[in-house]
């Protein structure tokens, strides 16, 4: 029950949303839903201490033949980072969001995307996880097209086509894999892995297109090209929504993919890991320095950001995963706030192009420090958030012997901070260019709410700086229980 | 009949590659959609093929020879899978629908204004 109550949560949007009219009472009840999710999610934590690994079997099947629901350390940290990011995003997008949009539907398929992730990371069933993929994608494929701008339009269907066949790939993964060891549970799975230890030859294809579907989803370095082409046509609230919660879910999914079945053949893959996430890390933060666009930079960065996660994982040792674990959550913060600013320049100024903006920081001083304190802890700087994840990955690539890797990963911090402070002095520092005549966005009201989400999070970023050392205590028990996929396979089929 | 189905897979993924790799958007979108079916087939292959093996076990049957019978499961995830493609591809239609309404192009080389650049 207590984890269902999760998909509940935002099924009962889905289904109360559609029998109220008013925009007024549409915005109430998706406050409280937010809110009620989110506390939901706060709860796991205490019971998550004593109860190790929460496991549900709907409908009281037997663990590999129902479908289980399973909550981790891990999935708990990404149920509470994604409760309270959504929280933030619901307030922000109340005065965000334009009205029409909120009449027709923005919450609805908010929540719809809320009740894809917080599935997505209880599935203890590979098909079930597959179907609430395909519950976020719906969602977010109706988002990015809200409002039908021409942008808009041509930015879904590159997303929309891309994350189709990267579904494709994922399903057609399941399917080989279901007909090789005839299980889709993910623990029993798992457990069949360890027994046939000999002959794992014959999964490497199912396990190489599944792979591709996460790294597809997760924006990786072959794979990243639908995302900068795409986030940053819908409005802004949307946008923030996704780089908070899309890609994440991929990563999520590649990390526990990683620990329950790609381990055995370790040796090869994460020499694959390393390399896709040293090459997303580099080429998505030199790309980001091209740009011009305020929102194409930060989706430049989801890339380079990725990449350090991917290349935490593909060390594999404990402080390895503690690291892509913490840098995940911090992530999921700094980058969303980022957007958040991102959006209030543009319903400001109505225009994100850097070359005709300036002079933000003395129109609303708060604003400009909560960029500062967004992008910086992006950038890696002490004593933010940004600095313990980028520390962590570093001092956790040195212990495993990637010397070079971690060099590049330095490098890159370097690039970052430098888009950063570009995206600083020509939004907020330099003056307005005299030649860019923009026709200014008039009778404005006051974007209380908005500053208010933003403060929290900026808040949240500092605390998680100046708090590390419980977060990383708890991420570095959660890389303990992924670490030992025996743990997790005994909770779920019920051995002990 | 296992070969047969193999290679009628092979041919529907390598027509649905060939259509994406084309200029039209509606092809693209018909490409997706003989993507999606062959992986479809690719699940129902995965079970196994057994002619006339209901997949009920008899009753009073204490145990039942897996040879004789097939495998529900994989037929009741293509159900799932096929109703998730029938829904995205409505929308994806009506998506291609509203953007020929906008522009009046079929041409995926004027879709090229958010790329990076």
């Amino acid at each position: 029950m207590i984890l269902f109550a999760l998909l509940l949560i935002p099924f009962s949007y889905l289904m109360l949303g559609l029998l109220i009219k008013k925009a007024k009472h549409k915005k109430r009840l998706a406050l409280l839903l937010a809110t009620i999710n989110f506390l939901w999610s706060m709860v796991l934590v205490p019971i998550i201490q004593f109860k190790e690994i929460i496991v549900v079997q709907m409908g009281s099947w037997a663990a590999p033949y129902g479908i289980s629901l399973v909550a981790d350390r891990f999935s708990v940290l990404m149920l509470v980072i994604t409760g309270f990011v959504f929280f933030l995003i619901t307030i922000y997008s109340t005065q965000s969001v334009d009205k029409e949009r909120r009449k027709n539907g923005f919450f609805f398929f908010s929540f719809g995307i809320l009740m894809g992730v917080n599935g997505s990371f209880i599935a203890g069933d590979l098909f079930n996880l597959y179907v609430w993929f395909e519950v976020m994608l719906m969602s977010s494929f109706i988002l990015i097209g809200l409002g039908g701008e021409r942008q808009q339009i041509e930015g879904s269907i590159k997303y929309l086509i891309l994350n189709l066949i990267s579904s494709l790939f994922f399903v057609a993964g399941i399917g080989l894999l279901y007909g090789k060891l005839g299980s889709l549970n993910l623990a029993d799975l798992s457990y069949k892995m360890a027994l046939a230890k000999d002959n794992l030859a014959i999964l490497n294809p199912a396990l190489i297109l599944i792979f591709v579907g996460f790294s597809i989803k997760g924006a990786l370095f072959p794979f990243f090209f639908w995302l900068p082409a795409s986030y940053h046509t819908p409005p802004p609230a949307v946008t923030a929504l996704f780089a908070a919660l899309l890609t994440k879910v991929g990563i999520y999914s590649l990390i526990r993919f990683y620990t329950l079945f790609l381990y055995y053949d370790h040796e090869f893959w994460s020499q694959v890991l390393l390399w896709m996430g040293t090459l997303s890390m580099v080429i998505g933060v030199i790309a980001a320095s091209s740009q011009f666009d305020f929102r194409k930079i930060l989706s430049f960065h989801i890339i380079s950001q990725i990449g350090y996660i991917v290349i935490a994982l593909g060390f594999y040792t404990v402080a390895g995963l503690t690291a892509a674990l913490f840098f995940l959550a911090h992530n999921m913060l700094a980058k969303t706030n980022a957007f958040l600013v991102a959006g209030w320049v543009h319903r400001e100024k109505g225009t994100l192009n850097l070359k005709a903006l300036g002079d933000m920081f003395n129109k609303s001083p708060i604003w400009g420090v909560i960029f500062f304190i967004s992008a910086f802890s992006l950038a890696g700087l002490p004593p933010l958030s940004g600095f313990f994840g980028k520390y962590l990955v570093l001092k956790a690539g040195i212990e495993s012997g990637y010397i070079l890797i971690s060099l590049i990963a330095l490098t890159v911090g370097l690039f970052t901070l430098f888009s950063m402070v570009k995206i600083w002095i020509e939004v907020f520092w330099k003056k307005v260019p005299e030649d860019s005549a923009h026709d200014l966005p008039l009778n404005l009201k006051p974007a209380n709410w908005m500053l208010f989400s933003s403060l929290t999070m900026a808040l949240a970023i500092v605390g998680m700086g100046l708090w590390a050392t419980p977060i990383v205590e708890y991420c570095e028990i959660a890389a303990k229980d992924l670490l030992t996929p025996s743990k997790y396979i005994s909770y779920v089929l019920g051995y002990n | 009949m296992e070969y047969i189905i193999a290679v009628f897979i092979g041919i529907l993924y390598a027509s649905g590659v060939y259509l994406i790799l084309r200029r039209s958007i509606v092809k693209v979108i018909l490409g997706v959609f003989v993507l999606s079916n062959a992986t479809n087939l690719i699940i129902f292959l995965s079970g196994g093929i057994k002619r006339g093996g209901v997949p009920f076990i008899p009753e009073g049957a204490e145990s039942v020879d897996p040879a004789t019978i097939s495998d529900p499961l994989p037929q009741a995830l293509i159900l799932t899978a096929i109703v998730i493609s029938l829904g995205i591809s409505a929308y994806i239609l009506a998506l291609k629908y509203r953007y020929f309404d906008i522009t009046g192009t079929h041409d995926l080389d004027q879709l090229k204004n958010t790329d990076q650049r």
